[in-house]
């Protein structure tokens, strides 16, 4: 931008054309952008790799299913429980979500805990999450699904350990 | 008309190496296939070698660009072909890079 | 001759008829680029008051002003027409303006087509705008991703006319495509050789080169969903072997080549005025051009980075993260030649200019956020809201919308031959850009704190209402610069005095001629030694005006012209076009009952449109038949050449072959789906495979090889002088068969409605039965040519055109056989 501003200032003595090539189209318009991207990739992609839901012991695994305008969540600890428009998870562990769809496309996104993943008719999805603390985070559906999408939204509660386990008993009477 | 051939040529085979590299890691995917070989696992050890057969491809093209027999005679299409050419070269040696580098199939 | 008589004959020549009359049957390049930008700017304007509309929904939380229903019209539309029906129109039509007075030529290749594809845009973008205002119109957004656009979850008529209206506007596209396509590689001045053509016709080959790879992609799917739609064919559909998927590949393998098909006719207007505003010419021609070229590849490597999202594996998701980074290399080596240039020259302040600077600052920003987004993880938090919708407009406005109007600025004295008047242009810039920037870096903001797009409406505890006041604020500033630009450019056209030639010095040849530009554009023909020709001759104008380049002998009373060897510009056809004539408008006026019987579904009209096109373009081909061999044509300055009917390589072959580029990357998208559904779908393998038969099979094999052989046989005799008929009766039995071999292909498939498997498997046997029976078509033409003394050995431009589909229908056609029968012989 400056470089725009400065073109209208007064004029140097004019350099010769090919000189003007390397400076501004291989020095200015190859090379530093090559590098700034470059550097940008890379951070990208290795932050991608750390966001895959990766195995391990300690991870919970539970179901989200879209329907115009509904989310239903299972939970693969506690078979008999299934909630509605509200994702119960234990805080600080990492949870998988299985993301399906009945009818048309809709996205799992709750934005403080992770990114979006869609819900494809015909596919699972897995989207990793992790709560730090126990608390009441918000999410949407956010892929356009047709009249009643505005307000398509749900929770996620994460609760402490205590809490959990007694969800997960069905002991918890909020909620659901 | 060879002229215009010899400015497309590179990004078009780069288009071509892109797809089909990528249409591979596609279907090594879905057919999930998990035997190693020398210790690595196969897909791997497949989507590598195409990267390098795709990247020598690309060289070679490129050496063609500039041989005297097969480059353009009007400077200015000679000039623009050598500019594609390195453009297929650096796009086919930077997009394809995730097959060395990323975690397949997750 | 003097100067001004010959511009009386000329005209008499060209003109269009008088009146409206004439709107109907021109086939002038310069009305029909005027109709297009007019009808491309009413468009603007439509897609304008809509986007007025959302900014009014969205000013306050919990607003009353539209419900979700018609919200989602609005929305639908305003990206539809924005990108459909004014952004790709602009393009065409500036550059069906511009072009042959650029390359110093008469008009475009084909002059008819250029008014097929206006009335298939008029009759296309005017089934879109009615179906709107009966409240019909598309609701499921600009990308209409199945399921939600299928016929359980739409099952109204809205999708319909989305997906019959955008194929219409589409054949336009195409149309324009070739044109553009063969008119830049062989209508130019004598002497004009690839390096010294200017630069907006190199972007301009370019973006026509893209149109005819990048669309077919969006017409297939369009097709197989409207089939799915209306007939039930379940190629998007998941617990029947399709895949939703598939239909967001087809249509960003269109979509992300578009935006670029939108920004570089821009950028080459920017090429263009930029050298002239600052009083030098551009830095660094090769490398911009290669640029363009590496860009428009590029762009084809970036489609899976609109699906970020969907669940692709991540090593899958690097690749397309890895190009979209790169492609902002020669976007960066455009900017900085640009700025270079600047620096080179003496930048002067005029209206154009301030234009450009708005592009600079947008279109960075735009390129910024673009890179901000094309890293995947970031792109997971921000795609799907306001901050997209944001940054689409940074590069959209700023990438299009800027530049088009420095170059409505830059050549409205060419346009009406008058000098500006009123000076509103400089206050409705301002306005404009404060207007745009308000509102966009408003969106990006709420964008980030987590507002969705495309919601009709928001509560108050969100947040987001004092930012989104602030951004519906800004939109209408925008808007008053917009319509305070227009009403200067119409009082610019009604008031303004008589300017001088060539206002800006500019060096290119479009400002050679009379302004406003005569019917014929140049008395005669220049001959061109550099890049800058008006720089080198100023006087040029007044030379050619008298007669003193090629071709400027009007005595023989043709609308004539000449073509050049594509690299070095060397003369190498004498043309002579067909005149005014109803037959384009006529056409597609039968074209679109085609499409609105299916709109409609009166189906029994589908067939007669389709013989009533058939019978048309029939009558399209058979006019410009001559009856007498044309001998050598003198063209002035002693040289002589052959007419384009007594050559091998007519413009219409040229024509052919780019027609058939297109129509190749439509086949081979429809491959690709077959290729995508059998590998990558849930719901596969399909219950029952094709039971293949190697008798059809192999008919049809052999009647795909005896086709082309009896072509070329055909086209040999001719050349001799003796009859080519018995050839060509051989040459249509082979297409016969081939045509009867892929019908019972289609016909044996295990049932359509099914499968995607069998749904697929008849799509592609239609396909092939299409083209046999097309190149059969053909064939009966020729042989109707020369029972009526149409051929001779000189005349014999048609037969290798014939030829070209012949072999397309037998390639395609052994792809379509094999790959039906092949899985049941080896399965
Ligand atoms: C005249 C000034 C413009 C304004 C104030 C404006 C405003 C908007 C707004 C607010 C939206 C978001 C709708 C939503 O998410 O609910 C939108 C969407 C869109 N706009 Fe514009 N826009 C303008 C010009 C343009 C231009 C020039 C283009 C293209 C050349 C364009 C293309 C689009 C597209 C493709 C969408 C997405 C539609 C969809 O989500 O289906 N807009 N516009
Ligand atoms: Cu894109």
């Amino acid at each position: 931008m400056l470089l725009v501003f400065f073109s209208f200032q007064g004029k140097r003595a004019a350099k010769d054309e090919a000189s003007q090539v390397r400076v501004w189209i291989v020095g200015l318009g190859l090379i530093f952008p090559m590098v700034v991207l470059a550097a940008l990739l890379a951070y990208g992609l290795v932050v991608g790799e750390r966001l895959l839901p990766r195995e391990g012991a300690n991870v919970v695994s539970v179901h989200a299913q879209a329907r115009r305008w509904e989310w239903t969540f299972t939970y693969d600890d506690a078979s008999e429980q299934e909630t509605k428009g509200t994702l119960h998870i234990p805080a600080g562990r990492p949870v998988n979500v299985a993301i399906t769809t009945t009818d048309v496309i809709h996205s799992f996104w709750v934005p403080r805990l992770a990114g979006k993943l869609d819900a494809i008719p015909g596919r699972t999805n897995i989207l990793r999450i992790e709560a730090d603390s126990p608390g009441t985070y918000e999410g949407t559906s956010a892929e356009f699904s047709g009249a009643g999408y505005d307000g398509f939204t749900f929770q996620v509660i994460a609760h402490d350990p205590t809490q959990w386990d007694a969800f997960l008993k069905g002991e918890l009477n909020e909620g659901s | 008309m060879k002229d215009l051939l010899r400015i497309l040529i590179a990004p078009l085979m780069w288009l071509a190496l892109f797809s089909a590299v990528y249409g591979l890691h596609g279907l090594l995917c879905n057919l999930g296939i998990t035997s190693t070989a020398l210790g690595f696992p196969l897909p791997r050890i497949l989507l590598v070698v195409a990267y390098v057969i795709a990247i020598a491809l690309q060289g070679m093209l490129l050496l063609l660009l500039y041989h005297p027999r097969i480059a353009a005679r009007s400077p200015f299409v000679r000039h623009v072909s050598h500019v594609t050419g390195w453009t297929g070269l650096v796009a086919t040696g930077w997009t394809l890079l995730p097959v060395v580098l990323m975690s397949n199939c997750t | 001759m003097k100067a001004l008589e010959r511009h009386r004959k000329l005209t008499a020549i060209w003109a269009s008829e008088p009146g409206i009359r004439g709107w109907f049957s021109t086939v002038n390049h310069t009305d029909l680029g005027r109709m297009f930008l007019v009808t491309a700017f009413f468009c603007f304007m439509v897609g304008g008051l809509l986007s007025m509309l959302i900014r009014a929904q969205l000013a306050t939380p919990h607003s009353a002003f539209a419900g979700p229903e018609i919200y989602n019209q609005i929305f639908t539309m305003h990206g539809t027409i924005m990108m459909f029906l004014f952004a790709i129109p602009t393009f065409e039509g500036l550059a069906i303006y511009l072009l042959p007075k650029m390359l110093g030529t008469r008009d475009l290749a084909f002059p008819r087509l250029t008014a097929y594809g206006y009335w298939c845009y008029f009759f296309g973008g005017a089934m879109l705008i009615f179906s709107m205002l009966f409240g019909i119109a598309p609701d499921g957004g600009w990308f209409m991703y199945p399921p939600l656009s299928n016929a359980i979850y739409s099952p109204g008529i809205n999708t319909d006319f989305w997906l019959i209206g955008i194929t219409f506007v589409e054949i336009s596209a195409i149309a324009a495509a070739v044109e553009l396509t063969v008119s830049i590689l062989k209508y130019r001045a004598p002497g004009m050789s690839l390096d010294k053509m200017p630069i907006f016709a190199w972007y301009a080959l370019v973006t026509a080169l893209m149109i005819l790879t990048g669309f077919p992609p969006l017409i297939l799917g369009s097709v197989l969903l409207e089939v799915e739609r209306v007939f039930g064919l379940p190629f998007f559909q998941a617990d029947l072997g399709g895949d939703s998927l598939l239909w967001q590949h087809l249509f960003w393998l269109f979509g992300h080549p578009e935006v670029y098909i939108i920004f570089l006719p821009a950028a080459g207007i920017v090429s263009t005025v930029l050298p002239v505003m600052c009083r030098t010419t551009l830095l660094g021609h090769g490398w911009i051009i290669a640029a363009a070229v590496a860009l428009a590849f590029l762009s084809f490597g970036l489609w899976v980075h609109h699906m970020f999202t969907t669940g692709i594996p991540h090593m899958g998701l690097a690749f397309f993260s890895a190009a979209s980074t790169l492609v902002a290399v020669p976007t960066g080596v455009q900017i900085f030649a640009w700025i270079g240039t600047m620096w080179k020259g003496r930048p002067e302040l005029h209206l154009p200019m301030l234009h450009i600077l708005g592009f600079f600052v947008t279109f960075v920003i735009g390129g910024l956020t673009g890179v901000m987004v094309a890293v995947v993880p970031f792109d997971w938090q921000a795609h799907d809201t306001a901050f997209i919708t944001a940054h689409l407009h940074y590069v959209l406005f700023g990438g299009f919308v800027f530049p088009i109007f420095a170059g409505v600025y830059y050549w409205l004295p060419h346009f009406t031959g008058r000098r500006r008047f009123f000076h509103l242009g400089e206050l409705a810039f301002a306005l404009v850009f404060i207007g745009f920037h308000v509102t966009f870096l408003a969106m990006h903001w709420v964008g980030l704190l987590g507002q969705r797009r495309r919601i009709s409406t928001y509560a108050p505890e969100d947040g987001w209402t004092t930012i989104n006041l602030i951004s519906s604020i800004g939109s209408f500033i925008l808007a008053i610069g917009i319509a305070m630009i227009l009403i200067d450019v119409i009082l610019h056209a009604l008031t303004a005095s008589r300017g001088r030639r060539n206002p800006w010095r500019a060096s290119t040849l479009e400002w050679a001629m009379m302004t406003p530009a005569p019917a014929y554009n140049v008395a005669s023909l220049p001959h061109i030694s550099s890049r800058d020709p008006l720089a080198d001759d100023p006087d040029l104008a007044v030379r050619l005006a008298r007669g003193k380049g090629y071709l400027g002998d009007p005595g023989k009373g043709w609308r004539e012209t000449l073509t050049v060897d594509i690299a070095s510009g060397r003369p190498d056809m004498h043309v002579i076009y067909p005149a005014n004539t109803r037959l384009p408008i006529l056409m597609s006026a039968v074209t679109g009952v085609f499409f609105l019987s299916l709109l409609l579904k009166f189906y029994w009209t589908v067939p007669l449109a389709i013989l009533g096109v058939a019978a048309l373009a029939w009558k399209w081909v058979w006019g410009l038949g001559l009856r007498d061999d044309p001998g050598m044509q003198p063209i002035g300055h002693g040289i002589e050449l052959p007419n384009a009917a007594a050559v091998e390589r007519s413009p219409g072959w040229w024509g052919t072959v780019f027609l058939l580029t297109a129509n190749a990357t439509f086949f081979g998208s429809l491959l690709f789906g077959f290729a995508f559904l059998w590998t990558v779908a849930p719901g596969w393998p399909p219950p029952v495979w094709f039971a293949a038969s190697p008798f059809a099979l192999s008919i049809g094999l052999f009647g795909a090889l005896i086709g082309p052989i009896a072509m070329r046989l055909a086209v040999r005799k001719n050349r001799r002088g003796g009859s080519a008929v018995p050839a060509f009766v051989v040459a249509f039995l082979a297409a016969l068969v081939l045509t009867i071999s892929c019908s019972t292909m289609m016909l044996r498939t295990p049932a359509p409605s099914d499968h995607a498997y069998g749904a697929t498997l008849f799509v592609l046997g239609g396909y092939g039965v299409f083209h046999a029976a097309l190149a059969a078509l053909m064939i009966c033409f020729l042989v109707a040519r020369v029972l009526h003394g149409f051929t001779s050995p000189a005349r014999r431009a048609e037969l290798p055109i014939v030829g070209l589909w012949v072999d397309y229908a037998s390639i395609i056609g052994v792809i379509v056989l094999i790959s039906g029968h092949l899985p049941g012989l080896v399965l």
